[in-house]
């Protein structure tokens, strides 16, 4: 009798809570309507571009059968995943996807926060327009036009490289893409020039948005550029870099179709074939729709699994994160 | 005479005359009926008339399609047949891809065409697929009751692989899901005179006093291209010129260059048999690690191109164009880049099996359509195809419309006009225009380009053969050169199935797929490899993925399939 009484109250405090909580919900969305209003074609389009289409995710699990759609073919379980386990390239093709994921993702993130950081630096503003638009503009030519670029200037014989090293006494017939060691710093560097300006943005828009009184007050204590860029400027934007990096650990196991497939060559064949590029060729050119769905499917839960864990080690140890 | 008798030979010199009439006129009627559709039903439509309906195509062959119809060759093409045709293109660079996609959406017009050169092709295993899930119409039936589709039935008419492996297949029981199309009325026919391998600056050969056509072995070749290194012959532009440049289509790695070095098999997929009679892969031999050899040694010297298997068609095209190869890896005789024959042909150099012969199939079809589930009546798209395939079908969509684009001659043949040739040359793409296959826009073959025989059909060769003899007089030459017709009396004709057209059935079939293009990757990596030692090493482990991969499973499934007459070998 007595846990009947002590129990009520608890229920009704419950249901206190939650009606209180529905009350401010709706208080607060009366009062932000606008900006609400604002938010929700983003959320119809998330709702319809991304969560819809993860229906199709099933067909992971799924002899997929034209007559019958994804819903009506036949289970298989986790046949694809089998599939892929036991191809003898599954191994060397998942070690070379994680080692340009991780050039992309640990070596490369430094390059735009420098960049941003000597953005920072040019005190003339038309000079800084003028050199952050020369920064950005590769970002919009298409992989097609820089690994084009790339071909010409790597050229054998032809190329400026290789004019530079036969002029330098060298033997200048060196084909570059065709060998094996070339293939990583062709890669890397290809990636830097095309996106560390478009990278640098975020970086730039999180640097301006430091507090200006803060520079002011290491400039009396006598603080020089290095010492406002690692004493105020890098702790700055630390919460900005913590989260880049979480969200660009979501691709993990996507190394970039496009660059890598336009730079594969035979002489570099078993470092270019990727997750990406064998997703392509068996799933869509085999038309093997389960077996490459189960692929991504596998790029997608394991970027998950890690921005998830990288996100509470981060909230845990530096206090930012996503959520 | 009286009144009564002139009257009666008056009478009878107009019976004679009527009848004289009516018989000499008779063969050019023919051919005015026939184009213009002018017979008529008892209901008064054309007898050529279908449905009053419009029929959408889907093709998946990605830029070689022409949606734009010519509204006027559209016009009549309704008057004559009832139908409206609409053709959309996938427009996407990889038709199998698209092919796959378009599978998978399920939503499709009224038929859809796609690349389908035997039934080894990728594309064969996914239009299986759908037809055995029930995607599309058996047009067996339908067929049979056509004038040019029903020849498809006849012993001999289809070759064995179009008949077992594509389109009547043992699985199915007699039904046909899949068309396939341009197949030749005659065995062997074919109207160009195609002189396919490297190629040679015929200055340079002049220069050096080389007859080309004596070069048949790599040896030979590798003292000719030392020979041009050492002449110091320039380009256009005054630069030294590589002995040997890629091929005219870009960058590849095609036999014709070190044929006596290379294990190709009929159709160059890499499988043949060995002098005891038992089926092997390149990568089962030592042609591959020899093939190896002499390209580094190419290579290393100086005396081929470094991009050789990489370089894009343009540069290649452009190299040709300012003569900055001495050799060309391979073209043909009939590419607009040779047009003044500065090029002429080696060899042909000899095959790992002794001198040249030339190798030609029965008969080869190269596209296919099907019609899905969800069309209407698709007995008007089989009586459309079955109309483009016919005479007067073919004379509108490879002529276009008579007295615009063409005039009848006595014997009934079409005779373009000389506008419409001379447009053709100067302005191509205004040409294109006009709306038929002559210009460029061949919007029948995908239903209709089949029965081929345009010398019986239209009396000429191909579209304005006949005005303009010197049309192809430097491809001619080039042949003539070459004792074309000579090796074409020798030729061996073969009829059978390719050797990975059974991949599709192979449990194995995507990874064996997969090896195999590696083992052509790796056979190029090795080229490029520092030594032999380290090209070994490629090649070793290139073979040992294809056996991975159940290589010598599909050999022994190869072998029993040709036991069977139905599923023969072309080799």
């Amino acid at each position: 009798m007595d846990l009947k009484l002590s129990a009520a109250p608890a229920r009704g405090r419950k249901t206190g809570e939650s009606t209180e909580g529905r009350h401010r919900l709706r208080n607060r969305l009366i009062r932000h309507y606008q900006l609400y209003l604002m938010l929700l074609p983003c959320i119809v389009f998330f709702i319809i571009f991304s969560y819809i289409p993860m229906g199709g995710l099933i067909l992971a699990f799924k002899d997929y059968q034209f007559n019958q759609g994804i819903f009506g073919s036949p289970w298989v379980g986790l046949t694809y995943f089998e599939m892929f386990f036991q191809d003898p390239l599954s191994l060397q093709i998942i070690k070379n996807t994680l080692i340009i994921s991780a050039m992309k993702v640990f070596l490369a993130m430094p390059f735009p926060i420098l960049l941003a950081l000597m953005f920072h630096e040019i005190k003339r503003k038309k000079m800084q327009s003028l050199f952050q638009g020369i920064a950005y503009l590769p970002h919009f030519l298409s992989w097609v036009i820089v690994i084009g670029l790339v071909q010409r200037v790597l050229a054998p014989d032809t190329g400026l490289v290789n004019q530079v090293i036969a002029w330098l006494g060298g033997d200048g017939s060196t084909f570059f893409l065709m060998e094996e060691r070339a293939f990583y710093p062709v890669l890397f560097w290809s990636y830097i020039w095309k996106d560390i300006g478009w990278s640098s943005i975020i970086y730039f828009a999180a640097i301006v948005g430091i507090n200006p009184a803060l520079y002011e007050a290491a400039k009396i204590d006598g603080a020089g550029r290095l010492q406002n860029i690692w004493h105020i400027t890098l702790p700055g934007i630390r919460p900005t870099i913590l989260i880049v990096f979480i969200l660009s650990l979501g691709n993990i196991l996507s190394a970039g179709f496009d660059q890598v497939y336009l730079l594969k060559t035979p002489g570099n064949m078993n470092l270019s074939e990727i997750l990406d590029t064998y997703i392509i060729y068996m799933g869509l050119e085999s038309g093997q729709f389960g077996f490459g769905t189960a692929l991504g499917m596998m790029q997608g839960v394991i970027g998950l699994i890690l921005v998830l864990t990288v996100n509470w080690i981060s909230r845990k140890w530096f206090e930012t994160s996503i959520w | 005479m009286n009144k009564k008798t002139w009257s009666k030979m008056i009478l009878l010199v107009l019976i004679c005359s009527m009848v004289l009439t009516a018989c000499a006129g008779n063969q050019q009627s023919q051919g005015t009926s026939d184009a213009s559709g002018d017979k008529v039903k008892p209901d008064g439509k054309p007898a050529t008339w279908i449905a009053d309906r419009k029929i959408k195509g889907l093709i998946f062959m990605g830029s070689d399609v022409v949606e734009e119809m010519n509204p006027e060759v559209m016009k009549k093409l309704k008057e004559m047949t009832g139908i409206e045709l609409e053709l959309q293109a996938t427009g996407f660079d990889s038709s199998q891809k698209a092919l796959a996609a378009g599978l998978a959406a399920g939503d499709l017009p009224d038929f859809i065409g796609y690349y389908l050169n035997h039934s080894g092709r990728p594309e064969m295993e996914m239009i299986n697929k759908a037809a055995r899930e029930g995607m599309f119409y058996d047009l067996a039936p339908y067929l049979k009751n056509t004038k040019i589709y029903s020849k498809y039935f006849e012993d001999g008419y289809l070759p064995i692989d179009t008949k077992y492996g594509v389109m009547f297949r043992p699985e199915f029981n007699g039904a046909a899901y899949v068309v396939h199309i341009n197949l030749t009325r005659e065995p062997g026919y074919g109207v160009n005179k195609y002189v396919t391998g490297p190629y040679i600056r015929k200055d340079i050969a002049d220069a050096l006093g080389v007859d080309p056509r004596k070069i048949t072995t790599t040896e030979q070749l590798y003292e000719l291209v030392k020979k041009i290194k050492a002449g110091g012959f320039k380009d256009n532009n005054g630069k030294g010129v590589y002995p040997i440049g890629p091929i005219i289509w870009g960058g590849g790695d095609r036999p014709s260059l070190y044929n006596d070095l290379v294990w190709s098999g009929f159709n160059g997929e890499g499988f043949k048999r060995d002098a005891s009679g038992k089926i092997l892969h390149e990568s089962q031999t030592e042609y591959g690690l020899k093939r190896v050899e002499f390209v580094q040694k190419l290579l290393k010297e100086g005396l081929m191109h470094p991009e050789y298997y990489t370089m894009e068609e343009t540069r290649a095209k452009e190299g040709i164009l300012n003569n900055s190869f001495a050799i060309i890896g391979e073209m043909h005789n009939y590419v607009d880049e040779n047009k003044d024959n500065r090029y002429i042909p080696i060899g042909p150099i000899n095959s790992v099996d002794g001198p040249y012969q030339m190798q030609l199939t029965y008969k080869s079809g190269y596209g296919a359509w099907s019609i899905p589930k969800t069309t209407e009546n698709p007995e008007d798209i089989v009586k459309l195809a079955d109309f483009l395939a016919s005479r007067e079908g073919k004379l509108l969509w490879e002529y276009g419309l008579e007295g615009r684009d063409y005039d009848l001659d006595a014997k009934g043949n079409p005779v373009p006009k000389k506008e419409v040739l001379d447009l053709l040359e100067k302005d191509p793409v205004s040409a294109k225009k006009l709306g038929f296959g002559g210009v460029g826009n061949s919007w029948g073959w995908y239903l209709g380009g089949t029965d081929f025989y345009d010398l019986e059909d239209f009396g000429e060769a191909g579209f304005g053969a006949n005005q303009k003899p010197d049309q192809n007089k430097g491809p001619l030459e080039i042949a003539k050169y070459w004792s074309y017709d000579e090796k074409r009396s020798q030729a061996k004709v073969k009829d059978g199935y390719a050797a990975l057209a059974f991949i599709g059935e192979f449990s194995k079939g995507s990874q064996l797929t997969m090896a195999l293009d590696k083992y052509k990757e790796s056979i190029i990596r090795a080229y490029y490899a520092k030594n032999m030692t380290e090209a070994k090493t490629i090649l070793d482990a290139a073979a040992k993925q294809l056996q991975t991969a159940g290589l010598e499973d599909y050999i022994k499934l190869l072998e029993e399939k040709d036991k069977d007459p139905k599923t023969q070998l072309l080799f």
